[in-house]
């Protein structure tokens, strides 16, 4: 019997009062504590008759420690990050300077060479980062400015006063299988805070509940995603330089589907590569771990890796849908940024530079607001004012139109994006619509049996053990830990559905979409269709996949206890 | 007069706890801080010696609180036992040490009289007139001052460790010890305690099982595990499983082998269906033989098996179970 966490009710909880709680200590987070901290000291350098205190200013992070779950390819824009701490290149930990890109396109045994890196693919001036490590640093400088980083505690619930957000309750600790407390129960405590900040990162949890609880997004796009697969490989000497990045599209995806890959050289031979699946492909059977296997036996691919080691892998959603899904971003009490918003460059590939970007410009709205002691809709809405004045905007303008165009192919979206190149982002219309990714996905009846152009791209992989990975091995390569002893985090709503119509209409693609093989559907005669549903809740890579791309939206992701999760070191 | 801080001791079964004595220094430092007197009590049944071995230390006095009721321990008895006690010795400050037995009845005990608790505390400071405690919050991420506001006796536990036990001042001459009786009726205990569960039943440890067969989804269904039980036990050896069968509630979490579970190194390991994910393998890829069963000829754990079979286990370990004990008989 599967029983799913929720915060246990009727008992007494702690209780303490903040200033600002910002949620999730990623690049957002992160810039937003530091950037805060910065305008608290200067002010109270410069008036020493009215402090501003930083003391009761926090971050929640639901990883053990800072970084754990931070996932990226990545490349850094290093333009907000200048800002923030002139002349960072100095300390923080960077991999290399891009040196050389190249853009491909693959078929099955070949590549085309893009004659011209296409402007929004040009990275000469970026940096190649992990960003578990960036974000390390990062949480270093914020803990040495007086700022204290929760990590191992997530946020679970926003606290409401009618509309507006009050603050935010932490995850129960100690709760069994059951959902009963264990002897080592502690309650989440309700963190009461003049502003909350949700920087949760794509598919927020409580950005989420926000989201639909007041009706955030009813005149905007949905929002679009991708799965991003990443592996860590250690290569041979000479096969890929520090700094050189290499994007490819098409093969393994055929035209209906939207994504490409991503290969950079970082220091010591290490090379990170990876695939960003849409999810917004049609086939239920698609399995965006196997796409990025396919992908490794392309000959191009499997050159430069060949006689290399696997040493880490992981897996994200990002946020595709770019300027016209961004909800409203500040309100009564909240602000939300980076990811959990929305700010991706979805034509560039790069959403930390804004994700950094709208942490300061936040920092410098809750400022205002602890200066006025006013943290109401009015004021904490100059931070949408904010990032609508700053090159956030201009950047995500241009490219405004950029997914939608890809919504309905590879070749039409090619066209569009041709054309919006020379309309300032226009393309034929100045806001094309879009509709959420799962409502592509096609039943079975509709879809060739054996799979047709896509057939290499469903279904579970085995892999090779070299070059190739089944979905275990690589899953044992994110160092995922979580507290066994604890209830289902991933919620489904109404477990019928999967077991008399899912597996019949679309055959179970929870099982082909989760990256961490969290879902199964294992043998049981006593089920209306020889199956019933098996969640490994533990495997779970927090990537937010299944929240998004369940075709029937019944299942929803909420933080397990806190300190579980993967372990991106290095990633 | 002086205000007083009441230090109640912790024994069990005649034994002091040795965290008394980490409340003792603190309350000695608090005494010190303040000028209040120090006083110490012991509660149970009779607990006159355990009284006498407090008075060697720097207190004013302990007091003897007795009743046979107050043997063996519950809740009842030792809030009855206190509530009375402190109705006539009005003490400022209460502390106990933060033990499973205090947090057992403390919070009762300050209900009962209508006062709070400021539980598990790491420190004190005195700022003023102000008695002031330090609580961790958020796994120790932040350190909480707390102070009362309501009336006494204020009751405070200390976290074991807080306090340097060794450092609890001796005595210049023995304290007095007082004994006092406490009456509580019959029908205020409600607990009737079983008897002592000394530890947990000790759990299988299989680190130290030379043969280990082991179960994976092969299986298929709760009741074959008992087949794989048959041929454990006719080995001679120890029951244990992959992941799957651990969560699916056919074997307990402490038989589990693999990352998320034990790591074992025996002489021979028998994996029945099995296929030997990663997660599995690095749990027992230490064993000196296996002996893999699994219908599937690619399945991984091949690889790391010193014996493969491939073919139904439904079909070789019922032979397998004949012939094991036929040798032993005649061996």
């Amino acid at each position: 019997m599967l029983v799913f966490r929720k915060p246990l009710s009727g008992i007494a909880r702690p209780q303490m009062e903040a200033d600002v709680v910002i949620i999730g200590g990623g690049p957002a987070g992160m810039a937003c504590a530091l950037r805060l901290s910065q305008l608290i000291d200067a002010h109270n350098a410069d008036n020493p008759g009215s402090q501003l205190n930083k003391e009761n200013i926090y971050v929640l992070e639901k990883s053990r420690e800072i970084g754990q779950h931070c996932l990226s390819g990545a490349l850094l824009d290093p333009r907000s990050m200048r800002e923030l701490v002139p002349g960072f290149e100095k300390e923080a930990p960077i991999d290399a300077q891009v040196s050389k890109e190249s853009v491909y396109f693959l078929t099955k045994n070949s590549k085309l060479k893009f004659p011209i890196t296409p402007p929004s693919l040009r990275d000469h001036g970026n940096y190649v980062i992990s960003l578990n490590r960036f974000v390390k640093w990062m949480g270093s400088k914020v803990e040495e400015a007086g700022i204290t980083v929760f990590t191992g505690f997530a946020g679970s619930e926003l606290l409401f006063d009618g509309d507006r957000v009050v603050g935010v309750q932490t995850d129960d600790k100690g709760v069994d299988k059951q959902n009963q407390p264990k002897p080592n129960f502690e309650p989440g405590y309700e963190l009461k805070a003049k502003v909350v900040v949700l920087a949760e990162g794509p598919r927020g949890s409580l950005t989420k509940q926000l989201v639909a609880g007041i009706n955030l997004d009813s005149d905007r796009n949905p929002q679009t995603y991708g799965v991003g697969i990443k592996e860590l490989w250690e290569v041979p000497g000479g096969r890929i330089e520090p700094g050189e990045v290499i994007y490819t599209m098409g093969w393994p995806l055929t035209s209906k589907e939207y994504g490409g890959a991503w290969i950079y050289g970082g220091k010591d031979n290490v090379a990170s590569l990876g695939f960003v699946t849409g999810l917004d492909y049609p086939d239920p059977r698609l399995d965006p771990q196997r796409v990025l296997q396919e992908f490794k036996l392309h000959p191009f691919v499997a050159g430069l890796l060949q006689g290399g080691k696997m040493i880490r892998y992981g897996a994200k959603s990002l946020p595709y849908g770019g300027w016209w899904a961004i909800p409203p971003v500040a309100g009564d009490g909240w602000m939300i940024l980076g990811d959990s918003a929305g700010f991706l460059n979805s034509a560039r590939l790069k959403g930390i530079h804004l994700a950094i970007k709208s942490g300061m410009l936040a920092a410098e709205t809750a400022f205002e607001a602890l200066q006025k002691s006013d943290f109401s809709a009015a004021t904490l809405s100059q931070f949408q004012t904010r990032v609508e004045n700053s090159w956030i905007k201009d950047e995500l303008w241009k490219v405004r139109n950029f997914h939608q165009g890809f919504e309905h192919g590879l070749w039409a979206g090619m066209f569009h994006a041709g054309l919006q190149q020379i309309t300032g982002g226009r393309g034929l219309r100045n806001r094309y619509p879009s509709e959420p990714g799962h409502k592509h996905l096609k039943k079975l009846s509709e879809l060739p049996p054996d799979g047709g152009d896509e057939a290499p791209l469903l279904g579970p992989y085995k892999g090779d053990g070299k070059l190739t990975f089944d979905k275990l091995t690589d899953l044992y390569h994110s160092g995922t830990r979580h507290e066994e002893d604890q209830p289902s985090h991933l919620v489904i709503h109404d477990t019928n559905i999967c077991e008399q119509r899912c597996i019949k209409e679309f055959g179970s693609p929870c099982q082909n979409f989760c990256p961490a093989n969290v879902y199964e559907m294992v043998d049981d005669s006593s089920a209306p269709n020889g199956k019933r549903i098996s969640l490994n809740p533990s495997n779970c890579v927090h990537c937010k996949t299944c929240d998004i791309a369940d075709p029937y939206q019944i299942i929803t992701w909420v933080p397990p206890e806190g300190g579980g999760g993967p372990n991106y070191d290095g990633m | 007069m002086p205000d007083t801080i009441l230090v109640v001791v912790e024994q069990r079964e005649g034994k002091l706890n040795r965290v008394s004595w980490e409340t003792l220094t603190a309350g000695q430092a608090i005494a010190a801080e303040t000028g209040w007197t120090l006083e110490a009590a012991v509660v149970g049944g009779s607990v006159a010696t355990l009284a006498s071995e407090v008075a060697t230390k720097k207190v004013a006095k302990v007091h003897a609180v007795e009743s046979p009721r107050l043997e063996p321990y519950t809740p009842d008895a030792f809030v009855a036992a206190l509530k009375q006690f402190l109705s006539s010795k009005k003490a400022k400050l209460v502390l106990m040490p933060h033990t499973y037995q205090v947090r057992d009845f403390v919070p009762k005990l300050a209900t009962a009289m209508d006062r709070t608790v400021i539980s598990d505390c790491i420190g004190y400071k005195k700022e003023g007139d102000k008695l002031v405690f330090t609580r961790q919050m958020f796994q120790g991420k932040l350190a909480a001052d707390v102070s009362f506001a309501c009336d006494v006796p204020w009751f405070v536990t200390f976290q074991s460790g807080a306090f340097r036990g060794d450092k609890v001042e001796a005595a210049a001459a023995v304290a007095p010890v007082e004994t006092v009786k406490v009456e509580i009726a019959e029908n205020v205990v409600r607990n009737k305690p079983h008897e002592v569960f000394k530890e947990a039943k000790q759990a299988v440890d299989l680190t130290q099982a030379e043969i280990i067969v082991s179960v994976g989804r092969g299986i298929k269904e709760q009741k074959n595990i008992e087949l794989a039980k048959q041929l454990a036990e006719a080995l001679g050896g120890e029951l244990a499983a992959s992941r799957p069968i651990c969560d699916s509630g056919w074997l307990p979490m402490d038989r589990q082998i693999g990352s998320s579970g034990q790591t074992v190194a025996p002489k021979l390991y028998l994996a029945l269906g099995i296929s030997g994910a990663i997660q599995h393998i690095v749990g027992m890829k230490g064993a000196r033989t296996i002996i893999a069963i699994n219908k599937d000829a690619e399945a991984p754990i091949f690889e790391i098996a010193d014996y493969a079979v491939v073919g139904n286990l439904f079909d070789i370990v019922p032979p397998l179970i004949e012939e094991v004990k036929k040798a032993k008989v005649g061996s």
